[in-house]
């Protein structure tokens, strides 16, 4: 993959034309989306921070409260690593919203540490090298770049040896923390705009499907994942986008129990 | 076709083979990711972050794709497409989940580059369009990617 640090270094010509580039041509105004496919099947999962980037413009969030450092146990089987490591850079994306510079190398750390018990470490070494080098200069911005990047090369790498199953798992792991979190938030301060951003049928729909699709991975805790998921598909998929509290809260709970799954040696 | 870039490399022991065979569209949907990136590059320092992941695939002339895309209000998102075939005319277009086209003024199309700009009124999938207007080839290869702020 032609990454975007790799495409900057080499990209400085022939972008002035682009400054001659003129308004879209007249598209329809309105389509018939029944037409569409229903499936979801080539999405590009949002990152954490975007959703926490749309959380953030609503009111202040104290991140601190979110941060989360704790090492965490050890697995050895690969879904579950794969889970765990789509949690911790979730947790990272945490960590950067709230500036918290040791914690955010702690877990560039920990990320590496996981990516190599599950055979893609190398790929993602000068990605947590440099993640360490961003939080020493406190370059947010970087630190979310080399994140997003982690996480890009830790799949790609997963791909290339035909483990796409565990780095669907690795998204989901993310997601997972995301709406944990999210929910967590918005349950503290409830308002229609912070419970909108959990209207994401879809995406819920596609993780359903790509969870129906590994019967090899005969775990509870994916099987609990399943179960949690066709609970939580009601209480997102409204028409209009309006969540109310106490389903909020119930994804919260359920979200929270999961992420207790997902870190700890119990299941 | 169409496909995130990570479902390129699929597959087992025949797949390695026939990924020898089809390596040479895998470059060119990376060419095409380049040139996607490029039309990106003047938005990174209005403080858009632009994904890493993409989408990319190829489409004959005149054919169209959509794909979903789970947007969130508050946020302000581009979509930039490119293609490596430098005489196609490609377009991106941003339609809600009604099939409202909901894209900003400002979105823009020259020859093998498009962008369409979106600050959602509401949380929830959209679909992006994805057309190549017109291509000296009988395949056109391109690449979607999206940048947020």
């Amino acid at each position: 993959m032609i990454t975007f640090a790799k495409f900057f270094k080499v990209s400085l010509t022939a972008f002035a034309g682009l400054a001659l580039s003129v308004p879209a041509a007249e598209a329809p105004k309105h389509i018939d989306v029944k037409q569409l496919s229903k499936k979801v099947e080539d999405v590009v999962v949002p990152l954490p921070n975007e959703v926490f980037g749309a959380l953030n413009k609503l009111g202040g969030v104290n991140w601190r409260e979110y941060v989360r450092n704790d090492k965490g146990s050890n697995f050895t089987e690969r879904p579950r690593i794969a889970l765990l490591l789509g949690t911790v850079i979730a947790d990272g994306f945490i960590a950067v919203q709230a500036e918290d510079a040791p914690t955010v190398k702690e877990i560039g750390q920990r990320v590496l540490g996981l990516a190599k018990g599950i055979g893609v470490g190398n790929s993602i070494t000068p990605h947590a090298k440099a993640i360490t080098e961003a939080a020493d200069k406190r370059n947010w911005e970087n630190v979310r770049r080399e994140l997003d990047r982690t996480q890009n090369s830790v799949q790609s790498a997963m791909n290339e040896v035909h483990d796409e199953k565990l780095s669907q798992l690795v998204s989901l792991g993310g997601w997972l923390r995301g709406t944990q979190v999210l929910t967590t938030v918005v349950n503290k301060r409830y308002s229609d705009e912070g419970a909108e951003l959990l209207h994401q049928p879809d995406l819920l729909g596609y993780f359903q499907t790509r969870l129906a699709a590994m019967p090899e991975f005969n775990m509870k805790l994916l099987q609990d994942i399943q179960a949690a998921l066709v609970e939580v598909r009601p209480l997102i998929d409204v028409a209009d986008g309006r969540i109310p509290a106490p389903a909020v809260k119930r994804i919260n709970e359920i979200t929270a129990r999961l992420d207790e799954a997902i870190i700890t040696k119990s299941q | 076709m169409l496909f995130p870039h990570r479902l390129l490399n699929r597959a087992s022991f025949v797949a390695a083979l026939a990924f020898l065979l089809v390596s040479p569209a895998r470059a060119s949907v990376d060419d095409a990711q380049s040139f996607a990136l490029q039309a990106a590059e003047p938005y990174v320092k209005q403080g858009f972050q632009i994904r890493e992941d993409y989408w990319g695939g190829d489409l004959g002339a005149g054919e169209k794709k959509a794909v979903r895309q789970q947007l969130f209000k508050g946020n302000e998102y581009w979509f930039w497409m490119g293609s490596e075939i430098e005489k196609a005319t490609v377009s991106v277009h941003i339609y809600d989940s009604e099939g409202k086209l909901v894209e900003q003024p400002d979105s823009w199309q020259k020859g093998h580059f498009a962008a369409a700009h979106v600050t959602p009124t509401g949380t929830g999938s959209y679909f992006v369009i994805v057309t190549i207007e017109q291509s000296p080839e009988d395949r056109t290869h391109w690449a979607l990617v999206y940048g947020f702020r």
